[in-house]
């Protein structure tokens, strides 16, 4: 391919193509090796990209300032490895992973994050240049693999967003672009940079309401945990529907299918449960009705395998009878668990029947 | 106990006749193979003319939907009769399978 090169830059371009397989090399090190790590401390990302320079776009660099380079080895970006994180916490974090994976060039590093004015927005996104030591990888054949140097940019997904669409509309589009054009596009780094912090704040907050919760959990204050997806997965944690779901099983000394019990947080709710201590308290006092129910129905089967979840829904079942729901609700409950149909009626009629023979019923019948 | 199985492009629809018994089950298990087979695509149960079903019974439903959750898929459970009904309610299967009139 034809370029406008002097013989400096020509030889330069000469020893980029019989390097290529070194940095091929070199790419797919520093990327396993990241893909490695990220994975060892359970940091997930949006991108992990990597290229290596094309020889065109080597060859119109080294026709823009082709004399700042006395040989390939001094462009330090032939090889690029791009993370994109969730969070600035998480570039600070993959940053150091870097630091011990790899030997960062300090010189020719920059935390571009930090180079901005009081008043100034724009790109943000930490360089490093680096070397692979020989203790990631080692070929004597091959011993530029640890000598050329390769840039690996770390940015958070909103940093990443603003430089692309920067770099689409402005930066290298060979056309000057108006002043208020790049001062919007400015401005937007600034709200961008809020937005990172903002969703950063929002992960810890989250992140401290959970270990609040699994404390309060653990130590047995129901009544003041509220009742959601994270309380009262913590609360399942404990097993606390194990007993009577064994107590049912034993009836029939059936096998007991594990499943799921988080469709019924949306049953509990909807009955009215504030509070973990809404659970607990139905546990306590319905325990024995929802175990004679099971008796009841299973006590005259040959059915030997039950769900884990039977317990729960003959609680709720006795919740219902036991606060006046009585047929209507024992039909809301199947129309939940099954999807609605008028056959769900029939059976609530049959479940309303057969408790009410029960003795936990008798303070309910005139209901 | 028969199982009529249509392999569909996009899901696998079985339809269930007779008594799924703890005497039909091995055969049922033989004869529910190909839905194994295509767990990969969602399974449709059309239990309308089913007229019993087992703890046995139970048990291959099951196995259908450890398959299907293997990859991703799910066991839709259609038309059953009150009778059946009552047997996923008394054990609460309630909440293993989709339900479908």
């Amino acid at each position: 391919m034809p370029y406008e090169l002097d013989f400096h830059c020509q030889m330069i371009l000469d020893e980029y193509r019989d390097l290529l397989p070194v940095y091929e090399i070199m790419r797919d090190v520093v990327v396993d090796r990241l893909h490695c790590v990220l994975e060892e401390n359970n940091i997930s990302v949006t991108g992990l990209e990597s290229r290596i320079k094309t020889e065109a776009s080597l060859a119109g660099k080294l026709e823009l300032k082709g004399h700042k380079y006395a040989s390939i080895t001094d462009l330090t970006d032939i090889v690029g490895v791009r993370v994109i994180a969730f969070y600035n916490e998480d570039v600070d974090k993959i940053s150091a992973m870097a630091e011990n994976l790899f030997e960062v060039d300090w010189g020719n590093s920059v935390d571009k994050r930090k180079m901005h004015d009081l008043d100034s927005f724009g790109y943000n996104s930490l360089h490093y240049i680096c070397k692979i030591p020989k203790s990631l990888y080692f070929n004597p054949q091959k011993p530029e693999v640890n000598e050329i140097r390769f840039e690996l940019q770390m940015r958070t997904t909103l940093q990443h967003m603003w430089a692309s669409m920067y770099h689409d509309t402005g930066y290298k589009s060979g056309v000057e672009v108006p002043i208020e054009h790049l001062r919007t596009l400015n401005r937007l780094a600034g709200m961008l940079e809020l937005a990172d912090d903002e969703f950063g704040r929002i992960r810890t907050t989250i992140n401290d309401y959970r270990r609040q919760v699994n404390a309060l959990v653990a130590s047995g204050n129901f009544n003041d945990v509220k009742l959601d997806g994270d309380s009262f997965k913590s609360y399942l944690n404990l097993r606390p529907f194990d007993k009577l779901n064994q107590r049912i099983a034993a009836i029939n000394q059936a096998e007991i299918q594990p499943a799921s019990a988080m469709p019924y947080l949306a049953i509990f709710r909807k009955m009215g449960f504030k509070t973990l201590g809404d659970i607990e308290l139905c546990l306590k006092n319905h325990s024995e009705g929802a175990y004679q129910l099971a008796v009841h129905q299973l006590g005259l089967t040959d059915l030997d395998i039950i769900s884990s979840t039977l317990a729960l829904q003959n609680l709720c079942i006795v919740h219902i009878l036991q606060n006046g729901g009585g047929t209507p609700g024992l039909k809301w409950l199947l129309d939940t668990l099954y999807s609605p149909s008028d056959s769900n009626l029939v059976m609530a009629q049959q479940i309303f029947d057969q408790a009410s023979k029960l003795s936990f019923m008798s303070k309910t019948q005139s209901r | 106990m028969t199982i009529d199985i249509n392999i569909l492009d996009h899901s696998v629809l079985a339809s269930l006749q007779g008594r799924l018994d703890t005497a039909a089950s091995t055969q049922f298990a033989t004869d529910m193979q190909p839905l194994l087979d295509h767990a990969d695509k969602p399974i449709v149960l059309d239990c309308s003319a089913l007229e019993f079903i087992s703890s046995s019974g139970l048990r291959l439903f099951l196995t259908l939907r450890k398959a299907s959750l293997a990859h991703g898929g799910k066991v839709t459970v259609r038309n059953l009769n009150p009778e059946i009904k009552q047997v996923f309610t008394i054990t609460g299967f309630t909440t293993l399978f989709e339900f479908e009139d």
